[in-house]
């Protein structure tokens, strides 16, 4: 199930809400266990299994792992099964076949495939119990002794299928014992409907325009220009980041409701000034879990530029590939580690003297170049398009098209390409600073109450917008959904 | 003193703006409640008279269908088609993509003098319509085999391009006379009749006529009884055979209100209804016999239509897989298989004036290929193929294999 759906949205929502709320407290883990049981299962009922047995033998080597002396042999074999056993699943499921293929494409052999489907969400889940036992090994968080307990945090429904990536250590001590209240509803209800209206009506809109591009980069007839390619990678790069963030404000919003204080996944992104700012801002659980389970471990930057290097190769080697068992996905990982090394090592100085402009445009050409990289997981439509792109195919600069693009999408264009800037913020302050401005408290709550109402009606008048267009969705697909 | 007015101020502030977040989300809580519960009191409909299709059924479940997860889909697919005021959603969807700027929503493009035009989707078919049509030239094997003929008529698309907004994909493209030239090629053993030309003319003179009769709806897929009638006389000018007047026919504007297909897919409710007009010779003697239901009419009309969304379906009574229809003023004796879709619909109560007894196929409901039939009636002169080029694609039984 997705959230952007009538289902979840008029049904499964409301009523898990509504039950969780009026059970007493040492009930409502198990309300959302279920929920979160069948939410997953709603779309993938078999894998189900494999979620249950990940998270049974984490909770076990975690109980095991607990009562073995410090510094013992079992705590570590605990750690090192528990590693084990939680990347291979993850290995067999979702790298098996791309093993196969490239084993079959370099060697000529012709092994079968074993044609697995990848389970929803099996990534997220894996990082997420993976950060328990490896926590409890270095002590930092406390051992769960209720498997039902353990199972809702990896379960939960908000953070299950496309992250954040929520580590014990987060919710360890709201599992137990957590606020819930009218004004975590209130704050998480509007949080999550900054992620409804964000990924309904700004990712699948500028989605479409994408699609409609790309379709035309390889279409027999006509011929898509230079500038229509990197509209259209624009495009893509703005319906990744609002699909994905859209997703991450609605996990955080109904945390939130729940009780649940997750930490935020995204900081604006595309304001960017370099690669670096880039991903501290990007899918944030992600880049700070390669951190502290694979970077740091391997001795970061401790040890010398050389190993250093060695170690940012890995970590980013691994980025690439987590995203997808294709070599476009490593390729965009390494791409990314490539050039945060020569950021740091080289260029990353002379950048920061830079007016914020040629800043802002140097990040911006990479990451859209990069997400390109990212959407191709056919390497020949990815050197195509990139050959359209950087002028090598021959296709005109520009041409009739883009004013056909432009003409229908450019007040679309024009919104996303603010809201992907911190102005939501900016704006807010301003208003506040214009509430209170001059003249007496009345005049102050009049125009606050002004802006309030002002405030209150869009969001009602977007949140019917964003219902019309879930009754009559056509396009509505989810991108971070199968990693 | 300030500090603490000032902090005060600011609680108050504080104050104003958690009130309007508590309607806001109470609001939007409330209206999904209300719709969550109008949802399961509300009847369901089975048919969506405005979508013109039959509503998604509440799937019965298997456990091979829990597994592949279809059951859940088809849930979902239930659940938005029967959802409350769902044409009204569709209304304020398409307005609000319509402030956006938008000149082209759901493939239909908003074109010129209020035109909703279908955009053309280039067939993924045409190998296997033109094997289909391969296929009834040979099975035939009367003397009908060497009269056989084929019209394709353009859409909206083509004949009005000139109305499509600005640097539009199909504006200037006239991908369906490639497509129709395509099959014509092909298919040499069957006569060529072509409609553009005649079409296209008349699309010209409107522009410099003060008053003329449109060729297609403005909010419809289909042609108008005029557009069927400059096709008539193009098939006439093909066939050697004197077509009646404009005059000969008595015109009557059958409604005001027409909203077709096209308008369904926006369901922009300021769009206006428009006229249909009907030709009818009164000298004609008909006698239409549909043999599914075994009704007998003398009429080409079924005007009960007029009351419904779907008042295209007047003409020959909506669809069915064979239709007899014999006229004893007819100037010729012979007999005529039409294999069709609904366009031709509005072109029989011309083709009438001409042939004693038209067998009116439309394949994809009549179950055996109209080839056989063709065989077993001796009598049969003339066959006529007639298809518009948005539906050619997804009529594939013309060789009776489905």
């Amino acid at each position: 199930m997705v959230f952007s759906s009538i289902p979840f949205l008029f049904f499964f929502l409301p009523l898990c809400l509504i039950l969780y709320y009026l059970v007493p407290f040492k009930v409502k883990n198990y309300i959302l266990l279920v929920f979160s049981l069948v939410f997953y299962a709603w779309g993938e009922p078999i894998y189900i299994l494999l979620m249950l047995f990940e998270t049974l033998s984490d909770y076990t080597l975690g109980r095991i792992m607990d009562k073995a002396a410090d510094g013992s042999f079992r705590r570590k074999l605990c750690l090192a099964l528990s590693v084990i056993i939680d990347l291979s699943v993850l290995g067999f499921f979702k790298y098996a076949d791309f093993l196969i293929e490239s084993v079959n494409a370099f060697a000529g052999t012709s092994l079968t495939p074993l044609g697995l489907g990848l389970p929803i969400g099996i990534s997220f889940f894996t990082f997420q119990t993976m950060s328990y036992t490896i926590d409890l090994y270095k002590k930092e968080v406390a051992v769960e002794k209720n498997y039902f307990y353990y199972l809702t945090y990896v379960s939960m429904f908000p953070q299950l299928i496309a992250g954040p990536i929520v580590r014990f250590s987060t919710v360890n001590e709201e599992l137990h014992e957590r606020k819930i209240d009218f004004e975590g509803f209130i704050q998480g209800g509007l949080r999550f409907l900054q992620g409804l209206f964000k990924k309904v009506l700004l990712a699948n809109t500028i989605g479409s325009l994408w699609e409609v591009i790309k379709a035309a980069a390889f279409a027999s007839t006509g011929e898509l220009s230079v500038v229509s390619a990197w509209l259209g990678a624009i495009c893509f790069t703005l319906q990744l980041y609002f699909d994905f963030s859209a997703y991450s404000d609605m996990a955080i919003g109904m945390g939130r409701m729940l009780g649940f204080h997750y930490l935020e996944n995204f900081n604006y992104p595309l304001s960017a000034v370099s690669v670096t700012d880039f991903w501290r801002r990007w899918h944030i659980s992600l880049s700070t879990w390669f951190r502290d389970y694979v970077y740091i471990p391997l001795g970061g930057n401790r040890h010398g530029e050389l190993k250093q290097l060695r170690n940012m190769f890995v970590v980013w080697f691994l980025t690439g590939l987590w995203h997808g068992a294709a070599w476009n996905f490593i390729l965009w990982g390494l791409f990314y580690g490539v050039l945060l090394a020569l950021e740091k090592n080289i260029w990353g100085k002379a950048l920061g003297k830079l007016p914020a402009v040629l800043q802002h445009l140097y990040a911006m050409f990479i990451y859209v170049t990069g997400f390109v990289i990212f959407v191709f997981d056919d390497m020949g439509q990815l050197g195509h398009y990139l050959r359209i792109m950087f002028g090598m195919s021959g296709a005109p600069v520009v041409n009739a098209d883009i004013l056909w693009y432009l003409r229908n999408n450019f007040l679309i264009l024009i919104l996303g390409c603010i809201i992907s800037f911190p102005v939501y913020p900016w704006l807010r302050g301003k208003l506040r600073s214009a509430a209170k401005g001059n003249g007496g408290l009345s005049e102050m709550i009049t125009r606050e109450t002004f802006i309030t109402i002002l405030r209150s009606s869009f969001y009602i008048i977007l949140f019917f917008l964003t219902t019309a267009y879930l009754v009559n969705d056509t396009y509505n697909p989810f991108l971070y959904f199968r990693f | 003193m300030q500090n603490k007015s000032n902090k005060n101020e600011d609680y108050l502030l504080w104050g104003v703006r958690n009130v309007g977040n508590v309607i806001t989300v109470m609001t939007v809580t409330l209206a999904i409640l209300v719709f969550g519960v109008w949802f399961l009191v509300s009847p369901k409909q089975e048919f969506s008279e405005s979508e013109n299709r039959q509503l998604a059924l509440w799937p019965t479940y298997t456990f091979q269908s829990l597994k592949d997860g279809s059951y859940m889909s088809s849930i979902q697919k239930y659940l938005s088609d029967h959802f409350p005021a769902r044409d009204q959603f569709m209304t304020l969807k398409t307005k609000a993509e319509i402030m956006m700027g938008k000149q082209e929503i759901n493939n239909i493009y908003l074109a010129k003098d209020g035109y909703l035009i279908e955009a053309y989707d280039e067939p993924k078919q045409n190998e296997k319509i033109i094997t289909q049509y391969g296929k009834l030239y040979q099975d035939i094997t009367t003397d009908a085999k060497n009269n056989i003929k084929l019209m394709l008529v353009p859409t909206a698309v083509t004949v009005y391009n000139d109305k499509l907004p600005a640097s539009a994909p199909d504006k200037g493209e006239l991908k369906q006379l490639e497509t129709m030239d395509e099959i014509y090629n092909a298919r040499p053993e069957m006569k060529r009749i072509d409609c553009y030309q005649g079409l296209l003319e008349a699309a010209q003179a409107e522009k410099t006529a003060s008053e003329f009769t449109p060729l297609y709806y403005h909010t419809d897929h289909h042609w108008t009884t005029y557009g069927a009638y400059v096709a008539y006389r193009e098939y006439c000018k093909a066939e050697g055979i004197e077509p009646l007047p404009e005059e000969a026919f008595t015109k009557t504007v059958v409604t005001d209100s027409f909203r077709g297909t096209v308008y369904s897919k926006l369901n922009d409710t300021t769009v206006p209804g428009e006229e249909m007009t009907i030709y009818e010779n009164p000298d004609n003697v008909l006698s239409v016999n549909y043999t599914d239901s075994q009704e007998v009419t003398d009429t080409l009309y079924n005007k009960e239509y007029l009351e419904k969304k779907d008042k295209y379906s007047m003409f020959l009574n909506n669809l069915h897989p064979l239709i007899e229809i014999t006229n004893e003023t007819a100037d010729s004796d012979k007999v005529m298989v039409l294999v069709k879709d609904s366009y031709a619909n509005s072109i029989v109560p011309f083709l009438v004036n001409h042939y004693k007894t038209i067998y009116v196929f439309d394949t994809r409901y009549y179950r055996f290929g109209p080839a056989s039939f063709i065989n077993e009636h001796p009598e049969v002169t003339d066959v006529l193929v007639l298809y518009n080029m948005n539906t050619i694609d997804t009529d594939l039984g013309i060789g009776g294999i489905f």
